[in-house]
């Protein structure tokens, strides 16, 4: 137990309700302090590319979602997104048909998935051991791949590129179509409600039969083929796989989750706050752009609203945790 | 009665250690069976095997006349064996309901979770067992820890259990909230459920036993109708010796003052509380969880600060700001959750005896002086009789009874002149229970003024000279000499006249 936080810390009733207000509020914030300060900020044409450049990143968050619920991470999604758009460039480039071209980078993000889950859940790893650990293969292996060659390669399909319908971008349609079976999966399937449950308490879960590994294990598994789609929409974004692909999002990706609010500690949250998160990061992002501030600063962003978010998650629970245990 | 559950030559073990040995018994519909026994003797093993968490060496079992060989704690489950363990695992952060249905959520035809269909045999179970249908909706982390065990009782027989084994669910309950529980269990023992019941409280068998079966060192010592129960028969199974469970206490004689504290104010928990305790004095703590008992310590130690109301040490004032504060000022404090609040670990035996005191080993350059460090810690592995192979033995590989011996010692290593205990023996064996009772009455004769917190009213009679009772955040009696019986304490506890 630790005393200094029982001592200062605010109510509970006050920091649940701070939790559940505070996004809401940092959205309001940051779109009229953008908006003041960028006058491009809220023109269509930028949203629509808010969309366009944040969707590769939501896909992401939306897998990170899962496991983050487990009380789970995979750190390695950036590493495995190069590894999968350098795969599905070259035989998008190399003339495969693209439908199986996207089969395929969904099958690739599913295997190596696999191989975190394995790790995982056969080699009781903790996550953010293994995921480090496969993040440095999957970085040298697309620097194996790369081999000082530039892969160019547009959209392999329509929807996975910059297309729009009446303005709106159409992959904004794949993301929203994600994050809406999703949210459904969660709350309405039994497999969403084992992960509350396990990342609640695993081995409680497993003493009332809840298949603890194996969900874990296709949680996983989803992680990486949601990569594996969110590579092509990269590809169909940038137009080029370089040695470092994608190496930029696990961080972002991360964020959107903590930010929406879903606990780094587990079974707490939601892929609806994790879009939530989402918007507030990739508004961030563009905004700071369009203020002119170099994009180097970016890092320092993000890796901030990191920081908070999980500094008061843990704060939030350790309080409301020792609320309990001031009754026994 | 028919019989449910029958249990033949179950034998189980672990590396080179016989866990379990030729065990049987029989358990029939609506039947009451107290399961009895010290720390290690194989209670813990022996409902495992019965609901599917490990395999059984040797032996048979039957459920309702079929053979019963659970592959997991899911296939347990679904045969009608259900268990409430005494760490009962639960979802904190998910709602009541959704914690009753964990595991087995009820589909509809689209196979989608079912929330109607959740929501309406929730309130159904609910009220069979005459509990409050609003807890359904809370989430389970807002509920008091009694309200939590009656969900999770609740949660263990919805699943049509033929069997229900609650493991010590009344050790973490105060009196009041255990007897509520007895409700609950005697409804459904007259359902016809089966009941294993695992206690170290002697004086609940009569409320929750119909015959008792003792374990000792894994093997049965004896299967007894509860008409028989004599409780010196029963210790003399548990511990295979005649032993005198009571313990020896000279008169106290206290001397100063030295803790004195006065309307302490916590804002939610304590409004105005005072006490004193003496040199040479064991001081007792009593009261219903929530009562403010254990925030009256963390104030004393310095964990928590009050916003009114003052404290002396030995007539100083003293206002700690940390628990180092306190400690500088001879306070120890034994917190009540050895697993989460005390004990290290991934430490040895030694390491986690010593843990406090390092300062006082160190030799020239701050290094560590190995030597003195095990001569200190060998000493009080002999004094306290703790069991332990080596010093260096992981503490996690002792007995419950005897981690909480280190971390007795550990506090007794410095000194103290306040030592407080926060539910020194909860879940331990009836023996080692004994020698810390024996042991903390014994430093208080030496010198130590004692504050001892306990929900074992027993206990507390046994070792305190005077007695406060909490109730609801404000002290609600002291008692002593004559004054000080069960029945004055309870009646204090309830808040009701005389």
């Amino acid at each position: 137990m630790s005393a200094v936080s029982a001592v200062t810390a605010p109510s509970p009733r006050l920091l649940t309700l701070l939790r559940d207000a505070l996004l809401p509020i940092l959205l309001v914030a940051e779109v009229i302090f953008f908006g003041l300060a960028a006058p491009d900020f809220l023109s269509a044409s930028n949203l629509a590319n808010v969309v366009i450049n944040s969707a590769d990143l939501a896909l992401l968050a939306a897998g990170m979602t899962l496991v983050v619920l487990l009380a789970g991470i995979d750190v390695s999604v950036g590493p495995m997104l190069g590894v999968v758009a350098w795969v599905g460039a070259s035989l998008f480039v190399a003339g495969l048909p693209p439908l199986l071209v996207v089969l395929a980078s969904v099958l690739l993000g599913g295997l190596l998935g696999a191989v975190n889950a394995g790790l995982i859940v056969g080699g009781r790893i903790s996550p953010i051991i293994a995921t480090l650990g496969t993040a440095a293969v999957f970085k040298t292996v697309l620097f194996v791949l790369w081999n000082s060659t530039d892969v160019f390669a547009g959209p392999v399909v329509p929807v996975l590129g910059p297309a729009r319908a009446g303005g709106f971008p159409l992959v904004g349609v794949v993301v929203l179509v994600v994050f809406g079976i999703f949210a459904y999966v969660l709350r309405h399937r039994v497999f969403g409600r084992r992960l509350f449950a396990i990342g609640n308490d695993a081995e409680g879960a497993r003493l009332l039969g809840v298949p603890v590994g194996r969900t874990s294990f296709v949680a996983y598994v989803l992680v990486g083929a949601l990569v594996g789609i969110a590579a092509l929409i990269y590809v169909g974004r940038v137009g080029v796989v370089q040695a470092t692909a994608g190496q930029e999002l696990t961080l972002p990706a991360i964020a959107a989750v903590v930010v929406g609010g879903t606990s780094i500690l587990g079974g707490e949250g939601g892929v609806l706050r994790t879009l939530g998160g989402l918007v507030f990061i990739a508004l961030l992002q563009n905004g700071v752009v369009l203020m002119g501030v170099p994009p180097l600063w970016n890092g320092v962003l993000v890796g901030l609203a990191v920081a908070l978010a999980v500094a008061f998650d843990v704060l939030t629970r350790r309080t409301l945790d020792k609320r309990i245990g001031a009754r026994k | 009665m028919r019989t449910i559950l029958s249990v033949t030559g179950l034998s189980k073990s672990f590396g080179a250690t016989a866990a379990l040995t030729d065990v049987g018994f029989t358990l029939a519909a609506g039947e009451r069976l107290a399961l009895l026994g010290e720390n290690g003797a194989g209670k813990s093993t022996l409902i495992k095997l019965i609901a599917g968490v490990h395999r059984p060496d040797a032996g048979e079992m039957t459920l309702d006349g079929e053979p019963h060989r659970p592959a997991s704690p899911g296939a347990a489950l679904a045969a009608g064996v259900s268990v409430v363990y005494q760490e009962p695992s639960f979802f904190p952060r998910l709602s009541v309901l959704e914690n009753l249905f964990v595991g087995r959520e009820p589909r509809d035809r689209l196979t989608q979770v079912d929330w109607g269909e959740m929501r309406t045999r929730g309130v159904e179970l609910f009220g069979r067992l005459g509990l409050p249908v609003e807890l359904l909706n809370r989430r389970m982390d807002a509920l008091s820890l009694a309200e939590q065990q009656l969900a999770l009782i609740a949660r263990a027989v919805d699943v049509d259990a033929k069997v229900l084994i609650l493991d010590e669910p009344t050790s973490i309950l105060t009196d009041a909230e255990a007897r509520r529980l007895f409700r609950v269990v005697q409804r459904l023992s007259e359902a016809g459920v089966a009941i294993l019941y695992i206690t170290h409280r002697f004086e609940e068998l009569e409320h929750v036993a119909d015959r008792f079966i003792v374990l000792k060192d894994g093997r049965l010592a004896g299967d007894l109708p509860a008409a028989a129960a004599d409780h010196d028969r029963i210790l003399e199974m548990m511990s295979g010796r005649p032993v005198n469970a009571t313990i020896s206490r000279s008169v106290a004689d206290p001397g100063a003052v030295v803790l004195e504290a006065d309307g302490i104010t916590v804002p939610g928990s304590l409004s105005g509380v005072g006490l004193t305790v003496r040199e040479s004095e064991v001081v007792g703590l009593y009261g219903l969880v929530g009562a403010g008992r254990t925030e009256l310590a963390l104030t004393v130690f310095g964990m928590l600060r009050p916003t009114a109301g003052s404290m002396r040490v030995r007539g100083e004032p003293y206002a700690p700001k940390s628990p180092r504060d306190a400690m500088a000022r001879g306070i120890a404090y034994l917190p009540e959750d050895r697993k989460t609040q005390g004990l290290f670990p991934g430490m040895d035996t030694m390491s986690n005896l010593t843990a406090v005191l390092l300062p006082a080993l160190l030799g020239r350059f701050g290094v560590i002086r190995r030597a003195k460090e095990r001569e200190l810690a060998s000493t009080w592995v002999r004094s306290l009789r703790i069991k332990a192979p080596t010093l260096d033995f992981p503490v996690t590989g002792l007995s419950g009874g005897h981690q909480q011996k280190v971390l007795f010692a550990r506090q007794l290593v410095t000194g103290p002149e306040i030592l407080i205990l926060d539910e020194p023996t909860r879940g331990i064996d009836v023996a080692t229970k004994t020698d810390i009772q024996q042991r903390l009455v014994e430093v208080a004769r030496e010198g130590t003024a004692v504050l001892v917190i306990s929900s074992d009213l027993p206990e507390l009679l046994a070792v305190s000279d005077r007695v406060y009772v909490m109730r609801e955040g404000r002290m609600a009696a002291e008692l002593h000499g004559d004054d000080l019986t069960e029945d004055a304490v309870l009646r204090a506890t309830m808040g009701v006249n005389r």
